[in-house]
């Protein structure tokens, strides 16, 4: 049995059941979610796309544990996380999340490489410093580790944010737009990392992002319009995802 | 413009609340200040112009003469127009306590009251004494402390110590005499007042009669040379102006300490407007981008600040006109000796002093930030991100900041080691040093924040993990911000480290001088300096197998040429400090000085001085001997037979008794108080006592101190806090971030604390190094032979205190921080 085929019998590493988030009330209710039905599966690199106001964000937030859903479960892995307190859900991310953000993902004060052991150092956990070579190396990031972030081209920084996510092995990553405020290269360095995180290292992403170049780099694409699920494509190509948006949105 | 300045104020309302109220404490101290002293002055002028409303025309002795004399009151009252003149008696009469000796420290000063409209007392209850001369009133303060209510029966002494019985008819309140609240008073009728006190003439005439001005002129007349003729309105001004000095130096006092808040307030108000024109660059590079000048930005801050400053300072007001209020009720229910019932007012210079004030120190200090906010460029509207400040230690900085601590720490030098202790010119040397120093220390600070943080964080850093490490990081991380937040703190924790620091040493230094140069246990004094012990007592003592030592000591006061001085002897066992020549036996024709004395009279050791004498007329002495000033025996100390000679037979002024070594101090304090139970106005006091009553003294000044103190410590710490949460606000996407990567809400809340109680500790460490120093310093200047001493637990309290205020300071913003959304941070920040 190949790795690829062991990941695809695992059970999914997050799924959601019926989900819906309302913000506002009275008129000024906004249905951000109206029942998403949603499995990601373990080993593999998921696109969520969809136009701006889909509520593509709102979903990786609830996803993630960032934001609670107003109705329907979510579980990452065995874990539901409908109801746990804003304590149970810190240690959760802690333990089982990986983030990626758009932009402001490191802290200032910090080294790349403290920024890198941050997360291991909140839970107090060691390192794996075989994991730590291992991901320094793919990253490329062997020289600049002790380099602040101002000291980085913003690549650089997402590099690190990447290396962060990746160093406490979570069980999910989720990344916000992860290369929306690089230029190409930049952000196809990223986007080819994170690919080969998921080769590589097994490693599970989610990646929230409106460019379709960016989501041709994933296993699947999924799509959302006005808060539902409407479209789900496996193995896509840049050519492929441009004509399902432009479907949905024509 | 003017209308984007007051929307980013009504915007950034929550941000500038606590920056007023730093304002709003300093002025509402300084008004408060201002309310109080007028509405004691109020009071004294409204008891000034009641009392002095009943005199047409007053008259009193001037110059050297201390009373009118008896005749002068019948020619006075002759004067046509004069519808009545009374005279005042005043003199001592000591009133017996309950347990038969005389009370207070000095002798209770009787009065006369006077019968019809000339009457000035205020009876508080029961009656004046009328025309009875077995009735008497008292004082209510002394009356409330020794226990004597209306009806009793009390006994006072009269000139000639014996004891007078007088039925106590009514309490009476001295008003605004100062010399009536400090003594006590007992208030007689003429006759009795002048036969209790024996004195021979008037303290005072008043006289009533229509037409004040031409009666002054007809009192003047009769009333020869060496009086004084006031109108009624002339007496008032003249009372008034006499407790308006002491009020003036209590008010000058109080805005001493408003002045330092002010200070701070000023620090805290710079730091702020720093912080918000950091976090506004975008805004402000917005506005410069769509045609704002240079000019205009500078405005708007400056039009923000005197917005801020004016709110503040009319809050401040109504604020201090409360304090005012709130102390004046705790100083009427304390009863303290001052008229506390005018009418609470906010007086006009109040309010130009307070709004001005508030005023200038806000826009003063919004001065530089709103220099900095013209030198944001357009460009940097369109970053995306506010580049970090870094901060490099300048070549400058340094270098201005070592010139300014080495003429500090040398002039507090000079002033501490070199100039004459004891003077107030090297106090003013040290403090002037002192200020030096500061200055250095602001120059220097944001250079000695990382090192500093680094030390204080030591320990939270091993003890709270992730969370104290980047608290200590993020402590260091803007060295100008920190400095500037934690020298608010060390101003305050500077002064009450000083005051620590000098009244400690100074209690240690006084008990040293008390044991090496006045080694006794028991002192006998009499309430009145020229009244005095009878030798019998001395003598009885001296037998006495329970005493090791008395010494009588007795002086009179003579004149060596144009000075009057103490001249006496002494008998019995004591060694005086001999600073020149030798005392040995003091022979006939001989004279020992002290050494202050000597340098008044410009002599020295192998001179001689002219005494006159009363017996022996002027005798010339020989200076054998200079002695130290601290030495209780007379200025002029010559041999007891020659003293005999000189001045007749002259009773003891004071008798100094030192108890044999295992005597338990109950059974010689039982011998040396048998010895005076016959003389009711003879003090006993013990060096124990004195001691105590020299520490209580300096406890409850070093208490007022700090009190006063604790408002620019207050203001430092709002300081804390409002950096705290400005840098709270700066880093909502950072706590986002850390809140995402699965730090929780009380490790953010921590973290804070933390920094906090990091940036508490630095300024506190840095205040107590400089309160110490200095301190150490103005005691050098101050007394001589001064002996060091820092109260280690005192000073421990403070660095405590201070740390634990930081951590206090941040519990809001902290709280606020931990209970943002993450989700609307990390989109929105």
């Amino acid at each position: 049995m190949t790795l690829t085929e062991t990941r695809r019998q695992a059970p999914p590493a997050v799924v959601a059941r019926a989900l819906t988030k309302i913000y506002g009330q009275g008129d000024a209710r906004v249905h951000a979610l109206r029942g998403v039905d949603v499995a990601f599966a373990t080993g593999a690199f998921t696109a969520i796309m969809g136009p701006s106001g889909s509520g593509k964000s709102t979903l990786m937030h609830c996803l993630a544990g960032l934001d609670t859903a107003t109705s329907g479960t979510v579980h990452v892995g065995d874990v539901e996380l409908t109801g746990l307190s804003d304590k149970r859900l810190t240690l959760l991310r802690r333990e089982r999340i990986g983030f990626v953000f758009q932009a402001f993902n490191l802290l200032p004060t910090l080294t790349a490489e403290q920024n890198i052991r941050l997360p291991l150092e909140i839970a107090a956990r060691q390192a794996d410093q075989v994991l730590f070579d291992r991901v320094i190396e793919t990253v490329g990031l062997a020289d600049r580790l002790g380099h602040r972030p101002a000291e980085l081209s913003g690549g650089q920084q997402q590099r690190v944010a990447v290396a962060r996510a990746l160093i406490s092995k979570p069980q999910v990553i989720f990344a916000d737009e992860p290369t929306g405020n690089l230029d190409s290269r930049s952000g196809a360095e990223v986007l080819s990392f994170l690919r080969a995180s998921v080769r590589e290292l097994g490693q599970t992403i989610v990646m929230v992002t409106h460019d379709p170049v960016a989501a041709a780099y994933a296993d699947r694409v999924v799509f959302l319009r006005d808060g539902e699920l409407v479209s789900d494509l496996a193995a896509p190509t840049p050519q492929s995802v441009l004509d399902t948006l432009m479907r949905l949105e024509g | 413009m003017l209308r984007t300045t007051l929307a980013g104020l009504r915007a950034y309302r929550l941000r500038l609340l606590l920056t007023s109220l730093a304002i709003t404490l300093g002025v509402g101290f300084i008004a408060g200040t201002f309310v109080l002293t007028d509405t004691v002055r109020a009071g004294f002028s409204q008891r000034v112009t009641a009392e002095a409303d009943k005199v047409g025309v007053a008259v009193l002795p001037k110059g050297e003469r201390s009373s009118l004399p008896v005749r002068l009151l019948e020619r006075v009252r002759a004067v046509p127009g004069v519808l009545d003149a009374q005279g005042l008696v005043r003199g001592k009469a000591p009133l017996l306590g309950k347990d038969g000796r005389a009370v207070g420290d000095l002798a209770t000063t009787a009065i006369s009251i006077v019968p019809g409209p000339l009457d000035r007392a205020t009876i508080v209850s029961g009656t004046g004494p009328g025309s009875d001369d077995r009735t008497a009133v008292l004082d209510k303060n002394t009356a409330r402390t020794h226990g004597f209510r209306v009806g009793d029966t009390i006994t006072v002494l009269d000139s000639g110590r014996r004891e007078h019985r007088f039925r106590l008819v009514g309490l009476l309140d001295p008003g605004v005499d100062q010399e009536l609240a400090y003594t006590g008073a007992l208030g007689f009728t003429t006759a009795t007042a002048q036969r209790m006190t024996g004195e021979k003439g008037f303290h005072e005439i008043d006289v009533a009669g229509a037409d004040p001005a031409r009666l002054k002129q007809a009192v003047a007349a009769v009333a020869g040379p060496g009086v004084e003729v006031l109108t009624g309105e002339e007496l008032a001004a003249d009372l008034a102006s006499r407790a308006g000095v002491q009020m003036e130096a209590l008010t000058v006092a109080l805005l001493m300490f408003g002045l330092v808040a002010m200070l701070v307030a000023a620090l805290v108000i710079y730091n702020t407007f720093n912080i918000l024109v950091a976090q506004r660059t975008r805004e402000l590079a917005l506005l410069r981008c769509i045609g704002a000048t240079r000019g205009q930005v500078f405005g708007s801050i400056l039009i923000e600040s005197v917005v801020v400053g004016l709110v503040s300072a009319v809050l401040g007001l109504l604020a201090g006109y409360g304090l005012g209020a709130v102390t004046l009720r705790v100083l009427t229910a304390l009863e303290a000796p001052l008229p506390t019932d005018a009418p609470v007012t906010l007086s006009a210079p109040a309010i130009v002093a307070g709004l001005t004030i508030g005023l200038l120190v806000t826009v003063g200090a919004a001065l530089l930030p709103a220099r900095t906010a013209t030198h944001v460029a357009p460009i940097a509207a369109l970053r995306t991100q506010a580049e970090q400040r870094t901060f490099r230690a300048g070549l400058l900085r340094v270098l201005s900041a070592a010139l300014f601590l080495l003429a500090g720490l040398g002039t507090a030098a000079v002033g501490a080691l070199v100039m004459p202790p004891g003077q107030q010119v090297s106090l003013v040397v040290v403090m002037g040093g002192g200020v030096l120093t500061f200055l250095g220390v602001l120059i220097i600070g944001p250079v000695l924040v990382k090192p500093l943080s680094a030390l204080v964080g030591w320990i939270p850093r091993k003890l709270f993990g992730v969370p104290g490490r980047l608290a200590v990081d993020n402590a260091g991380r803007n060295p100008r911000r920190a400095a500037t937040t934690t020298v608010a703190l060390t101003i305050g924790v500077t002064l009450m480290t000083l005051i620590s620091v000098v009244t400690a040493s100074t209690r240690v230094t006084v008990a040293d001088k008390l044991d090496e140069q006045f080694p006794i246990d028991y002192l006998l004094v009499t309430q009145e300096r020229d009244a005095s012990i009878p030798r019998s007592v001395g003598e009885s003592l001296r037998g006495r197998p329970e005493l090791t030592s008395v010494v009588q000591i007795r002086d009179t006061r003579a004149g060596v040429g144009g000075h009057r001085v103490e001249v006496g002897t002494f008998s019995g066992p004591i060694s005086p400090d001999v600073t020149a020549g030798a005392m040995g036996d003091l022979g006939p024709g001989q004279v020992a000085i002290a050494a202050p004395t000597a340098q008044r009279l410009g002599v020295r050791a192998g001179d001689t001085v002219a005494v006159r004498t009363k017996a022996a007329g002027t005798v010339s002495l020989e200076v054998v001997a200079l002695f130290g000033g601290e030495s209780p025996l007379p200025a002029l100390t010559v041999a007891e037979p020659e003293f005999d000679r000189y001045f007749g037979a002259v009773p003891d002024s004071r008798v100094l008794i030192n108890a044999a070594d295992g005597v338990p101090a109950d059974r010689a304090r039982g011998v040396v108080d048998a010895a005076v139970a016959g003389h009711p106005t003879i003090k006993v006091s013990s060096s124990t006592e004195v001691r105590g009553q020299f520490d209580e003294t300096l406890d409850m000044m070093l208490l007022i101190i700090t009190g006063l103190l604790g408002l620019a410590i207050l203001i430092s710490l709002l300081g804390i806090a409002n950096t705290l949460s400005l840098s709270v606000h700066e880093r909502t996407r950072e706590s986002a971030l850390l809140r995402a990567l699965g730090l929780t809400g009380a490790q953010l809340r921590r973290m804070l604390s933390v920094e906090a109680l990091v940036l508490g500790l630095i300024g506190a460490l840095v205040g107590v190094a400089l309160g110490g120093v200095f301190g150490w310093a103005a005691i050098r200047a101050m007394l001589d032979g001064a002996v060091f001493s820092a109260p280690l637990g005192q000073i421990a309290l403070f660095v405590a205190l201070s740390g634990l205020a930081g951590v206090l300071a941040a519990v809001l913003p902290a709280r606020r921080a931990a209970r943002a959304s993450i989700v609307e941070s990390l989109t929105t920040g």
